[in-house]
């Protein structure tokens, strides 16, 4: 049997300065072990095209809002897709935003789902304020996107769920199901152009204990993740330190609502505590 | 008023797993530029397709031998305003190995990557000079004079010697993509240089990648063949500068560097002579 998939979509992207608005259709089919994907013959509308105004506002916003520190790179998008596969038919909209800051010689990397997401001036004015590296405190709190960066390498460490909700990249419903070291039900398909792998998709922590809120918190990463070690810039009170954390020990997750990070196939961020 | 910019591809990629085909894709788009506009579409240009299907035929001729291995095609048939190029990579894998090459010069890779999939380490890492074989010093220099440059690096002081021609060029991988300068090709000679084999050395032969940090300006080199196994190179630029004491000979072609640079991989061409320099490890 064919596995086919279509998506149609819409996209516009803000990058260091030049906009681009992109239009494409795609399909994809797996057949006998192939994998083969080729823009689609078939024209349909996306529900609507995407205002650039909007865009202009956030990276206007974004741009004063990082001041003292410099932008080595800004990307912005927000796009809008329409999927099929296996018989079903959904729509998606996305905005994401990626923000490499720098007070020379700290780089802070921010990866958000939200245009209103207040977290960039606070981390930049954090950054602003960094002094010298510490050792890492005995109790440290992470911020919901350093604590959504670290999740996928808590699998197996913490307990995490998969939060149920939409269709996966073969059409298929994603059900809220405890992550487990089988292999996930769901699968990941991040363009038409790259083959659907197996992946615990939305993943979230369940919560435990209690997050001691006088403690620092690490506010954003300096590094991407390895494994469960973090480089992280952390705020104490007046004072702001740089880093570097074992999180493979999690002491409690926080009751908070959490809110969805574009990290892995989906990580949802809520404070933890080591 | 400026005249908008455009760009158009096609392009085909085809993945060989021990022969077999395991996955084929087909891109086609265009973009037009006016000013820091860029709009885009997965429009399709007869002409473009038909002159990358008639690279990715031969690349498949090139390959058809080699079933033992995982083997990449990538053929980009591009127009940029009026200027029309086609480009063939083949990517091959052997044993967590790999080297890009063209079709040119596919089966001459392959027997090298094969060469050195068998070698094995002489001696253990230590704090020797390198001699940098294959050509592979163009990978040193592509990241610490390309991407510096790139990136407008202050200027250090190289040997007086040594000429690497890297021009920068606008290009982008896809339709998709906003064009950024980058290197078309990394072509370094030497003139006249000293050359002195020491005679406790690593020697270098093939490298699993390499980066740049205009943050710090440290190069990164990760080597995957050496005399002395695979190991990583972290230095300041200025560094690696000074470290290079000597040369000898024409440049060699180093099969292969797809760089990498805000998620766009393009090919760059890359030759170096033999280099010698100090320890780096």
């Amino acid at each position: 049997m064919i596995d086919v998939y279509r998506k149609w979509g819409h996209v516009v992207r803000y990058e260091n300065g030049v906009t681009i608005r992109v239009d494409e259709a795609g399909e994809a089919t797996e057949l006998d072990g192939v994998f083969r994907a080729e823009p689609a013959q078939t024209i349909v509308s996306v529900p609507h095209r995407l205002s650039m105004q909007q865009m202009e506002s956030h990276v206007a916003q974004t741009l004063l809002s990082v001041l003292p520190c410099k932008i080595e790179r800004l990307i912005i998008s927000a796009g809008v897709a329409r999927h099929e596969a296996n018989g079903v038919t959904w729509t998606e909209e996305s905005q994401r935003v990626h923000l490499s800051l720098i007070k020379p010689p700290l780089r802070v990397l921010i990866d958000l789902a939200s245009f209103d997401d207040p977290i960039i001036a606070t981390i930049a004015k954090a950054l602003a304020r960094a002094g010298a590296s510490r050792e890492a405190p005995k109790r440290i709190r992470l911020a919901p996107n350093v604590a959504a960066a670290l999740l996928p390498s808590l699998i197996g460490e913490i307990s995490i769920e998969q939060t149920g909700g939409g269709f996966d990249g073969r059409g298929q419903r994603i059900e809220t199901r405890a992550v487990t070291a089988d292999p996930p039900p769901n699968w990941y398909r991040p363009s038409y152009a790259v083959q659907p792998v197996r992946a615990w998709l939305n993943i979230r922590a369940l919560t435990f204990g209690s997050i001691d809120k006088s403690a620092p918190v690490a506010v954003a990463l300096l590094a991407p993740v390895e494994g469960t070690n973090l480089n992280v810039l952390c705020v104490d009170g007046d004072d702001v330190f740089l880093t570097t954390l074992d999180a493979s020990h999690i002491a409690a997750v926080s009751h908070d609502e959490p809110v969805w990070f574009p990290y892995a196939a989906g990580s949802f961020g809520v404070e933890m505590m080591l | 008023m400026t005249a908008p910019s455009t760009f158009a591809i096609a392009s085909r990629d085809e993945l060989y797993l021990r022969g077999a085909l395991a996955a084929s894709r087909l891109m086609h788009g265009q973009a037009t530029q006016r000013g820091q506009l860029i709009e885009a579409s997965d429009a399709r240009d007869e002409t473009l397709i038909r002159t990358c299907d008639a690279a990715i035929d031969d690349a498949r001729d090139a390959v058809a031998t080699l079933r033992d291995a995982r083997v990449r095609l990538v053929v980009r048939a591009t127009r940029e305003n009026d200027a029309e190029s086609v480009e063939a990579t083949i990517t091959i894998a052997i044993g967590g190995l790999s080297v890009v090459t063209t079709p040119a010069d596919v089966m001459h890779d392959y027997e090298l990557l094969c060469g050195l999939v068998e070698s094995k380490p002489a001696a253990a890492i230590g704090s020797f000079p390198i001699v940098w074989q294959n050509g592979s010093a163009a990978v040193l220099l592509h990241e610490a004079i390309g991407h510096a440059s790139e990136h407008r690096a202050p200027p250090v002081s190289w040997p007086s010697w040594l000429s690497v021609d890297a021009p920068l060029v606008p290009r982008r991988e896809t339709f998709r993509d906003v064009p950024l300068p980058r290197m078309t090709h990394l072509i370094a000679r030497q003139t006249s240089a000293p050359f002195a084999l020491p005679d406790e050395r690593i020697e270098v032969q093939l490298i699993a990648g390499g980066s740049y940090d205009p943050l710090n300006d440290i190069v990164t080199i990760n080597v995957a063949v050496s005399t002395a196994g695979a190991f990583t190179i972290r230095r300041a630029r200025a560094e690696v500068a000074a470290s290079i004491t000597g040369a000898a000979g024409e440049p060699i072609r180093y099969p292969g560097v797809i760089c990498s640079r805000e998620g766009q991989e393009l090919y760059v061409a890359s030759h170096a002579p033999v280099m010698i320099t100090d320890a780096l490890t």
